[in-house]
């Protein structure tokens, strides 16, 4: 094999690889959609002056400060691990009465240790920081807190967030990874994100 | 230059062709020719990678302006057949002697590959963990260099890694500390660097280790780091000064191991005096830093302009430092600019002699510069 046919081959596989690796992500993130068990949260406006970020508008949750109580007695005096896998937080979901999804219990770095009722989701998260035994809540992040604008539409969506009460379907992954899966104003759909 | 060899190649072919030369003479021909005239840094080669860089960068933009002309797949189809014809087109206009515009349009599928993380990121509402997409990036462009031997996609994934821990280190709040193990990615890529034989990439790693200790100093507040960094610059720098031969075959640095042995006992010893700023010590830290320096003038003045430099710079600044410390609460501002003057007066009188010194040593020693 000469060594320009060596050097052709080797940049094949290189972009296999790469390529491989984006298919990889893009046909994950399609089976959370798919397989992923439903729920539904209520959007919040995250910060009421920062609300759109570039082409993007940031989404708080009604799940994204947790109360203290749902970690338990011992979940808030231990402090965490220095790296970020300490601060992971697996948050239990049941549906509420009115279609909306409530934290009934957290737990750090796994589930909660006690069983689950019937439908009930655990999504896992992670918290921006670890506050004191003290705290009275703390602030989790899923990855579900963006969401990407045609352009120019950023304005419009932002100033009705701020009057109506919008939703979000989310899908769970059996490992708890979240994946926005569609976005409601009220009742009517807004976005549905295709599987490809 | 590329030119050059690719009209030796017509040349070779014509020769085999005509029964003038045999095969292996003709391979060994072009391989002695590449071996001279592939290497260096020719204007076009410079320019192509600037046209990659350029041409990246608007593909990056492309993506983040979230184009909804073109359906999401299609987007993602543009993006994979931007990392093959990338990748596999610059193999071959490598392999036909068109070695800049090789690397540049390697350098453009590495960054379709960024840009496709982006995309998935996009299309999928992905929030948080930039630093994470960064260091796939990072590890992707590292194989790209590895199993291409590039010498520039090197460079992408050292200052990718870079990057990632920047931000991982800046990142508010989830884990604000400098991630040690960036280190062992620094070890890495440090070994794919001799691979590909990129002495700039390991330039920039070991700038990046002097970040890296600054992090560590500013996340814990401790002066363990710059201590060691100081204390490790200055092995560096006797090693390189005393064992200039071998410590350069192994590090194959280029011989500037001294240069970034007086930058790194800088930016240790300038933490340490952060730290000391209101305390006593500071003046011994100062006396410190100024032996240091004019030591590694004494000590390798004569290996290269640039470590003078450096040291001048050094003096210069540590001489600031030390006048806002101790001396600006003294001195009212007119008299501040008097002795300025007069010290940077001194300091160029000790330069220019210095230099004219080195200049006939090196016109004695043959004229070597």
């Amino acid at each position: 094999m000469t060594a320009s046919r060596r050097l052709t081959l080797a940049a094949l596989a290189v972009a296999l690889v790469q390529i491989g690796i984006l298919s990889w992500m893009i046909v994950g993130r399609a089976t959370i959609l798919r397989d992923g068990r439903e729920v539904v949260l209520e959007v919040q406006p995250v910060d009421p002056r920062d609300l759109l970020r570039g082409d993007y508008v940031r989404l708080g949750y009604n799940v994204s400060s947790l109360p203290a109580e749902l970690f338990g007695e011992a979940g808030m005096t231990t402090e965490p691990e220095p790296l970020a896998d300490g601060l992971v937080v697996f948050v239990r979901l049941r549906a509420g009465a009115d279609g909306v999804w409530q934290a009934v219990a957290a737990a750090r770095g796994a589930p909660p240790p006690a069983a689950p009722q019937p439908g009930d989701v655990d999504m896992r998260g992670t918290a921006d920081y670890w506050p004191g035994p003290s705290a009275r809540a703390v602030s989790v992040s899923y990855g579900i807190e963006r969401f990407y604008l045609p352009e120019g539409q950023g304005r419009a969506i932002e100033a009705d967030l701020r009057e109506r009460r919008f939703r979000m379907k989310v899908a769970v992954a059996g490992d708890g990874t979240a994946q926005i899966k569609a976005f409601y104003d009220g009742d009517a759909l807004i976005y549905s994100e295709p599987l490809y | 230059m590329a030119s050059y060899l690719s009209t030796l190649r017509n040349d070779v072919a014509r020769w085999r062709a005509a029964g003038l030369i045999d095969a292996r003479t003709g391979e060994a021909l072009l391989r002695d020719a590449e071996a001279s005239h592939g290497r260096g840094i020719s204007f076009g080669s410079v320019l192509s990678v600037l046209a990659a860089v350029l041409v990246g960068a608007a593909l990056l933009l492309f993506v983040a302006a979230n184009w909804e002309a073109f359906p999401r797949m299609a987007r993602v189809a543009l993006i994979f057949v931007g990392i093959l014809v990338g990748y596999v087109g610059g193999a071959a206009l490598k392999a036909r002697g068109h070695a800049g515009l090789g690397e540049a349009l390697w350098l453009l599928a590495a960054v379709a590959f960024g840009a496709g993380i982006a995309l998935v990121a996009q299309m999928y509402q992905l929030s948080g963990d930039e630093a994470q997409a960064v260091l796939v990036w990072c590890a992707g462009t590292a194989l790209a260099a590895i199993a291409l031997r590039s010498h520039p996609l090197t460079v992408g994934a050292v200052l990718l890694a870079g990057a990632w821990l920047l931000m991982t280190a800046t990142a508010a709040g989830t884990h604000d500390q400098a991630p040690l193990s960036w280190l062992a990615l620094a070890a890495v890529l440090w070994a794919v660097s001799l691979w590909t034989d990129s002495s700039p990439s390991r330039h920039l790693l070991l700038l990046s280790a002097m970040v890296f200790a600054w992090l560590v100093y500013v996340d814990s507040d401790s002066l363990r780091a710059p201590a060691i960094l100081a204390a490790v610059s200055v092995a560096a720098f006797a090693l390189g000064i005393w064992r200039p031969d071998e410590s350069d075959r192994i590090l194959r640095l280029d011989g500037a191991l001294p240069v970034h042995g007086l930058l790194g006992f800088i930016a240790g010893m300038s933490a340490i005096q952060f730290e000391y700023y209101d305390e006593p010590e500071f003046v011994y830290v100062a006396i410190a830093v100024f032996a240091g320096v004019v030591a590694a003038l004494v000590l390798a003045g004569r290996s290269g302009r640039m470590l003078r430099w450096l040291a001048y710079a050094a003096f210069v600044y540590e001489l600031g430092f030390v006048y806002i410390a101790l001396i600006g609460t003294m001195l009212d501002t007119a008299s501040f600019f008097l002795a300025a003057g007069l010290v940077l007066a001194l300091v160029a009188v000790v330069i220019t002699r210095i230099e004219r010194r080195m200049a006939a040593a090196a016109a004695a020693a043959g004229g070597r510069p």
